[in-house]
């Protein structure tokens, strides 16, 4: 059974309908990726699975519940964790602060002190930096600790939003192989990126979104390999 | 000469209504920082916070001070009250909406409180003695509301830096859907912060209504002063509320030695008016 899966969801602003029927399904301890072109509709489909936005039809199945309904907040603490779009910290608490409203719910709090140990294990940087206010880290610095608030969140799966957005490629490098590293040990992630190639690159297994429809799915490995991604995604 | 002595005889007592100025701004502000919600009903609160201290003097025969014990918890929850029937709905409409729905429950208030107690006046006749300093003497309910305005503000600063839920209320104020994400509950946060805001709200109206007369419909004018001091110290930020709120309590003792004391609500204005033209974020900064 898969731990959390998207069947058929429709969505969008207002009047205007950007998802078209998406569906996808993550695996248990799998690195999954949802990749496509600007404006497919991959940061809707993850903000109506969050349910900040309602899904107009379709639903969305976490530990197999139905959770459609649900407000984000009761996600996050049965552990359908989101690091977003744009980082979205607490820009005027310090990294500490971040930190510790990353692990607001029940669940994580009694894991506190074993992920703080994780985090700073992971990126050494917000250890020295932890009295400082997040908005003044530079732009590395707060793609690291928006990562890092979703771990200390104790997440059942991770999906992260553009990780690799506006980020120098060595430090996108070394973001992944964090990632890498976590899927390793056991944690489901669901990656979704613009930057098919690298994306592809690390994950099991992907899907391609296009104009807010599922599209091609399939192991990462062959995805890659596929005449029609490599056309219209990687300019092969 | 004259002018000086009777300045060093008003400045002290200007400086300890200050502090529950700065109170009673730090409600309002509160409320902005968090929500960006003007609460049009921080007056009749305020009076509300009175009537209180009124009622506990003389139907329960209670101090004041300990009166404060009763009317905190009963400005918190008339706040949570408040967001839930009258401001959460609007909270994300544009301004006007809510505005106009605090603007409702402040009509509400008026009109039940003239229901039960007219507009006529009323006076809590309390006497702490007094404190003589040389030539000046202070007042020992004035010296005892500022003690209490400077607690009240201490612990609204602990509370929202070192509590769980007041750090919940920072985070929502500085990204609700953030917060929403990492598993806040953000509308309870911001029932709580709306609460809050009414709480300290009602505090500087019970601890005004130890020196002042007063009336159901006095809270307007504290309303007013609230705005001036949160522009002069930045809207959201607390202690700038203090700062600003000191900056009002000074000026007024000040003016009536120099010129007419009907002047002092024009030179107030007219620092309103130059503060946002000038520095919009206020004097001491805040939120963008």
């Amino acid at each position: 059974m898969s731990l959390l899966e998207v069947r058929d969801v429709t969505s969008g602003y207002g009047e205007v309908q950007i998802l078209w029927g998406a569906s996808m399904k993550l695996d248990e301890g799998k690195l999954t990726c949802l990749v496509g072109g600007n404006g497919a509709g991959k940061t809707t489909m993850l903000r109506s699975v969050m349910g900040l936005l309602k899904p107009w039809s379709g639903s969305v199945w976490f530990q197999g519940q139905d959770v459609s309904r649900m407000p984000a907040y009761t996600k996050a603490e049965m552990g359908l964790v989101l690091v977003p779009e744009g980082r979205q910290l607490f820009t005027d608490m310090s990294v500490y602060e971040n930190l510790e409203m990353g692990a607001s719910n029940k669940r994580a709090r009694p894991h506190v002190k074993k992920n703080l140990e994780k985090v700073y294990a992971m990126f050494p940087r917000l250890l020295e930096r932890h009295t400082q206010k997040a908005g003044t880290l530079s732009g590395g610095e707060q793609q690291m600790l928006a990562v890092a608030r979703g771990i200390m969140a104790d997440p059942v799966v991770l999906m992260i939003d553009e990780l690799s957005l506006g980020l120098a490629p060595l430090l996108v490098l070394q973001l992944f192989e964090g990632l890498r590293a976590l899927r390793d040990a056991g944690l489901t992630i669901m990656l979704v990126e613009q930057n098919v190639q690298m994306a592809l690159a690390i994950s099991d297994y992907g899907y391609v979104l296009a104009e807010g429809k599922s599209g091609i799915e399939g192991p990462a490995r062959q995805l890659i390999k596929d005449k029609h991604v490599r056309e219209a995604y990687l300019g092969l | 000469m004259q002018q000086i002595s009777l300045l060093l005889a008003s400045l002290p007592d200007g400086i300890l209504l200050g502090f529950v100025y700065g109170v009673a701004a730090m409600g309002l502000t509160l409320i902005w920082g968090v929500m960006n919600v003007i609460n049009l009903s921080h007056g009749p609160i305020i009076a509300l916070g009175m009537f209180g201290t009124y009622l506990i003097f003389f139907k329960l025969g209670l101090n004041p001070y300990l009166g404060l014990f009763l009317v905190a918890p009963l400005g918190l929850l008339l706040g949570i009250l408040i967001y839930v029937v009258a401001v959460h709905r609007v909270i994300n409409a544009p301004h006007l909406s809510s505005l106009l729905a605090t603007f409702s429950v402040n009509m509400i208030i008026i009109g039940l409180g003239t229901a039960a107690f007219t507009t006529s006046p009323y006076n809590v006749d309390f006497n702490m003695g007094s404190v003589s300093l040389g030539s000046t003497t202070l007042l020992g309910t004035r010296l005892i509301a500022a003690l209490a305005a400077v607690i009240a503000t201490g612990s609204l600063y602990l509370f929202l830096y070192r509590t769980r839920p007041g750090k919940y209320i920072r985070a929502v104020a500085n990204n609700r859907s953030a917060a929403e994400l990492m598993g806040i509950p953000s509308s309870r946060i911001l029932a709580l912060s709306f609460g809050l805001g009414t709480m300290l709200a009602a505090i500087s109206g019970a601890l005004i209504a130890t020196f002042f007369p007063f009336s159901i419909l006095s809270g307007g004018g504290y309303e007013l002063k609230s705005f001036v001091i949160g522009v002069l110290g930045g809207l959201g930020n607390p202690v700038g509320a203090l700062i600003g709120g000191l900056t009002l309590g000074v000026l007024e003792a000040v003016i009536p030695a120099f010129m007419e004391t009907s002047w002092v609500p024009v030179i107030e204005f007219g620092l309103f008016i130059l503060v946002l033209l000038v520095r919009p974020n206020g004097l001491f900064g805040a939120k963008q």
